[in-house]
C-alpha cells in the first residue's frame, strides 16, 4: 500500500486548502495517495468538486474535532 | 515551487478544458477579493484563466502600494472587514492573483483604458503580462465562462 502525501493546510482560509491539493496534485503521479488536512469548512465540498472535475477519487472523508482530513486517490495525470 | 506550468497541461477528468474570463472593471477592494478568490480557485480546479483588467480596475495595477478603497456604502465596515481577513488569515487579493498564475493565469490590462487613464505600460505591476485590446481578450473568452466584476 502506498503512504499517503500529507497536505496540511490548516489555518488556511478558502481557496488555500484546494490550491494546495492542486501543488501536490502536480508533483503526484497516477497511484499515488494524497491527504489533505484543511480547517476549512468549505473543504468537503471544494474537493470533493475538484476531484470530479480532474478525474480523481474521494476515498474517505473524516471530520475530527480539529480538523477535516479527506483523501484523495490519484487516478489521472 | 516556482516550476511554471502553463494551466493547460491539466485537464479536465474527461479531457476537455475549461475556461474562465474575469473582467475586473470595479476598483473597490471587496470586489477585487472576490476576483482573486474565484481566479485562484479556478487555476487550482485545472481552469485555464485570465483576467481582463479595465477602467477603475487599472488603478489597482500600478506599481507600489496597492490602494485599499472600500465602497462608500459599505466604507464604515472596512476595519472589521480588514480585522475578520486577518483572523482567518484570507490573503490579499494580489497574493491570490499571484497564485492562480503559478498555475497559468494571465491578466492583461486594458490598452483602451489605459489610454484614457494616462497609465503607461511601464507603470503597470509587474503582476500584468500584457497590455492589450478587447478583441484579444473576446477572441481568448471564447467558448468559456465569463465574469464581469
Amino acid at each position: 500500500m502506498t503512504e499517503a502525501t500529507i497536505i496540511d493546510s490548516r489555518g488556511s482560509a478558502c481557496p488555500g486548502p484546494i490550491t494546495d491539493l492542486a501543488r501536490a496534485y502536480r508533483n503526484s503521479k497516477v497511484g499515488d495517495l494524497l491527504e489533505l488536512w484543511a480547517t476549512d469548512k468549505g473543504v468537503q465540498a471544494d474537493t470533493a468538486a475538484w476531484a470530479k472535475k480532474t478525474g480523481n477519487e474521494i476515498l474517505e472523508v473524516k471530520v475530527d474535532p480539529d480538523k477535516i482530513v479527506v483523501k484523495i486517490k490519484i487516478n489521472k495525470r | 515551487m516556482n516550476d511554471y506550468i502553463c494551466g493547460c497541461d491539466y485537464l479536465n477528468g474527461d479531457g476537455t478544458m475549461s475556461k474562465l474570463s474575469i473582467v475586473i472593471f470595479s476598483g473597490t477592494v471587496d470586489k477585487l477579493l472576490s476576483a482573486g478568490v474565484l481566479s485562484q480557485a479556478a487555476a487550482a480546479m485545472g481552469t485555464e484563466v485570465e483576467v481582463f483588467v479595465t477602467f477603475w480596475g487599472l488603478l489597482s495595477f500600478t506599481k507600489g502600494e496597492k490602494k485599499m478603497i472600500m465602497p462608500k456604502e459599505f466604507e464604515a465596515m472596512g476595519p472589521a472587514l480588514m480585522e475578520g481577513m486577518k483572523r482567518e488569515h484570507v490573503k490579499s487579493w494580489y497574493e491570490m492573483l499571484k497564485e492562480a498564475k503559478e498555475f497559468g493565469a494571465k491578466i492583461y490590462a486594458c490598452s483602451m483604458a489605459a489610454g484614457v487613464m494616462n497609465i503607461k505600460r511601464e507603470d503597470l505591476d509587474p503582476i500584468v503580462d500584457d497590455m492589450v485590446g478587447a478583441a484579444k481578450f473576446l477572441a481568448d473568452a471564447e467558448g468559456g465562462q465569463m465574469l464581469f466584476i
